[in-house]
């Protein structure tokens, strides 16, 4: 009977008289997951966003200006890069059950190391405004951080895994959980669990995990790598070695030198993302939000105006975000001269930048934040408290510098090796308040064991890092000959990444 | 539009067959053809839509040969009813385009295969009187088509970005024929025509849950080569 049908739909004469669904078979898609657990990948196999050889991935990165002055550090790509979209199950700030949305790039190629057995590079991007951004996206020009990923490490062998980040992309979360240590490593280890289940089932899957892990990531994703090395270890997975770069890693001594005055470049952004972050995840910032903002942007801010599908420049042009000015240029005046002069604009004109007439936050919860850093001090800052053992505050009763101390990474040690590499100019995550804290911090741990790249620093011949030092100094003296030093603070964060990003891949080479 | 263009026709062949109901019966009324398909395709289709596609990616399809079969009901000396179908040819669809989406060949490769069911229903008019051997003819009517058997090969996976799963929504358009009937004896013939459709569909392409779409006129042109008996 079986076979009777089969002919005549072959023969296709009965159309009218059956329904047609039995002829033949169509082609199937992705398998849809249909598990909440986190690390569960939304489809299986994912997506292929676009595949690129060793000489396609070079070619089109030569013809672009700035993809010519990465291929100048980071080297020729040596692999061709799979470039996989993946979607997983992860948790919001809150515990909340919800997805997020990473990129996996996988070497391929006949290379040596570009297939067979390599190792994984869990990355974490830094501070994205855009809230569509897709790391896993080549073919956006504007995806900046994921080509250097890509040329970085993929085009060298390293499988690389870069979440997005809930909150980002196709994630069904409604806010940024930014700077929340522990849902950021979640976040990355639900990734990661993704991603491996993924790769055998791809279209690259020559390539396999070779058991190796690494971490690193820039910015935020310094601070989010540190933490998601802190929390794999917590969990007894081991970590090979991993390379924190640039990140606000003491996060109450950064908010202290900010609320004292000391204005990142940055610092609106980042003030309305914090405050999206933790409201949501704790809910102790605020019961209005003009308690901490001021009435022009409070609601904005209220709202998770970052980030946002409208690019930042526009949600500045058009009023609803202060670009600079944290804090009011008229200072709060509290009759102790000590305490004002602290609170005043600073002489230093990159902080000064961080104060103007329409300001985010208000002069009144400046003045309580600080307040309660003056009765409960953070141990590096303002000044470094060895008799506090440069830890955060015992008992902070500002609920921000609370929340800050919740997420303030001071509080481990690693058992594998890390980098530490940042600028000590950096305007916009302060190195000496972040990196120098934790290299001070952590000053009795094994020698080795962590070790300090400051791409600002005068090169030592005998180093392997100093050719990047070299280019980095070199690239930051370009920029002051043709921009002068505005465009040296606006530049430098950035610029630094490259250099700290080759320094990582050469370090975890070594394992 | 195309509904009712459906009932008119519709509507007329059954009109007819009721009027010729009592027709002579010596005559000859029903006639089977088989022969050959050879379907070229004028295909129009839009640039591919959705997630990760370069401008200018489309589709094309290549011709096919497959049998022919056709029922045939004489209505009148002049008029006939005819029920045309092929075996279900196995279309390639290949790329048209860029030479490659990143490094990956897309501009003529086989990237979907898709059989068609496609019966038309014909009103046809023949010319001349029924003694006359060579007989020229016209029809138009209805033709509705089913695609099954949609595949995404591997190329047009690696293209894609992964499995991939194709629906093409079925399709009801007006229908054209003409052609030669040569009477061999009182019931072989020998009949050779061209016909053309209008198949319309919108092609999906489902990858991990990207969509790509567009619309596909594929604009079939068949020529047939067929004989046909008489009973």
């Amino acid at each position: 009977m079986l076979r009777l049908v089969t002919g005549l739909c072959s023969l296709g004469i009965i159309a009218g008289v059956i329904g047609l669904a039995g002829c033949g078979s169509d082609s199937e898609s992705a398998t849809v997951g249909v598990s909440t657990d986190r690390g569960t990948l939304l489809y299986d196999p994912p997506f292929r966003i676009a595949s690129l050889t060793a000489a396609d991935f070079g070619a089109e990165l030569g013809a672009q200006a700035a993809g010519a002055s990465l291929l100048a550090v980071a080297g020729q790509p040596a692999c061709g890069v799979d470039f996989y979209h993946i979607e997983y199950n992860t948790v919001g700030g809150a515990g909340e059950k919800t997805t997020a949305s990473g990129a996996l790039l996988v070497p391929t190629g006949a290379g040596t190391g570009c297939s067979g057995p390599r190792p994984i590079v869990l990355y974490a991007h830094g501070t994205q405004t855009d809230k569509t951004a897709n790391l896993a996206d080549i073919t956006n020009t504007s995806n900046s951080e994921g080509a250097l990923i890509a040329a970085v490490f993929a085009a060298h062998g390293f499988i690389v895994v870069a979440p997005n980040y809930a909150g980002y992309d196709t994630s069904t979360l409604p806010y940024h959980p930014f700077l929340n240590g522990d849902q950021q490593s979640k976040d990355m280890i639900d990734g990661l669990t993704a991603a491996r289940s993924a790769l055998p089932h791809t279209m690259s899957s020559a390539t396999s995990d070779n058991g190796k892990l690494f971490i690193t990531g820039y910015s935020q994703g310094g601070y989010v790598a540190m933490a998601t090395h802190k929390a794999l270890q917590a969990a007894g997975v081991a970590v090979t070695a991993s390379a924190p770069m640039s990140g606000p890693y003491a996060l109450e001594a950064f908010g202290d030198a900010i609320f004292y005055g000391s204005v990142d470049i940055g610092s609106t952004v980042f003030g309305s993302m914090v405050a999206s972050s933790y409201q949501h995840s704790y809910g102790n910032l605020y019961t209005t939000p003009t308690q901490v903002f001021e009435a022009t942007y409070a609601a904005n801010v209220a709202a998770d105006i970052l980030p946002n599908a409208t690019p930042v420049g526009t949600l500045f042009s058009t009023g609803k975000l202060p670009q600079t000015a944290l804090f009011n240029s008229t200072t709060p005046v509290t009759g102790n001269a000590q305490l004002d002069a602290a609170l005043a604009v600073p002489a230093n004109p990159v902080f000064a930048l961080g104060f103007g007439p329409s300001n985010l936050i208000t002069n009144d919860y400046r003045l309580s934040y600080v307040l309660d850093a003056v009765n409960n001090p953070d141990g590096a800052v303002p000044t470094p408290r060895p008799d506090l053992g440069l830890a955060p505050a015992a008992a902070p009763a500002n609920t921000l510098r609370q929340d800050l101390k919740t997420n303030d990474l001071r509080n481990w040690a690693p058992h594998s090796p890390m980098l530490l590499c940042g600028g000590d100019q950096d305007p916009t995550v302060f190195y000496s308040v972040n990196t120098g804290t934790m290299q001070a911090f952590w000053s009795s741990l094994p020698a080795g064991l962590v070790t300090v790249l400051d791409v600002n620093a005068a090169p030592n011949p005998a180093s392997p890092f100093a050719p990047l030092q070299v280019g980095f100094q070199a690239t930051l003296a370009s920029l002051l000959a043709s921009g002068g030093q505005e465009a040296v603070v606006e530049n430098y964060h950035t610029t630094v990444a490259p250099f700290c990003t080759v320094a990582a891949r050469g370090f975890f080479s070594q394992f | 539009m195309i509904a009712r263009f459906a009932k008119i026709a519709f509507g007329t062949v059954a009109a007819t067959l009721a009027v010729c109901a009592h027709a002579d019966e010596d005559v000859l009324s029903n006639n089977f053809r088989v022969g050959a398909y050879y379907i070229t395709y004028d295909t129009q289709a839009d640039d591919l839509r959705g997630a990760y596609v370069p401008p200018g990616a489309r589709i094309k399809l290549k011709d096919v040969i497959t049998p022919y079969f056709a029922y045939v009901r004489r209505l009148t000396p002049h008029f006939s009813a005819e029920l045309a179908l092929g075996v279900p040819p196995l279309t390639k669809t290949y790329g048209k385009g860029p030479a490659k989406l990143g490094s990956v060949p897309y501009n003529d490769q086989e990237i979907v295969t898709a059989r068609w069911l496609a019966p038309t229903l014909l009103l046809n008019y023949t010319f001349f009187d029924e003694s006359v051997r060579l007989r020229p003819y016209i029809g138009a009517g209805i033709n509705y088509t089913r695609f099954y058997s949609r595949k995404s090969t591997p190329a047009g996976d690696a293209a894609a970005g992964g499995p991939t799963s194709i629906s093409l929504t079925t399709s009801v358009g007006p229908a054209a024929t003409i052609g030669l009937s040569y009477r061999i004896t009182r019931s072989f013939f020998l009949y050779g025509s061209l016909s053309a459709s209008q198949v319309d569909t919108n092609l999906t392409a489902n990858t991990a849950g990207v969509l790509r779409k567009t619309h596909v006129s594929f604009g079939p042109r068949a020529a047939v080569l067929a004989v046909g008996y008489s009973f």
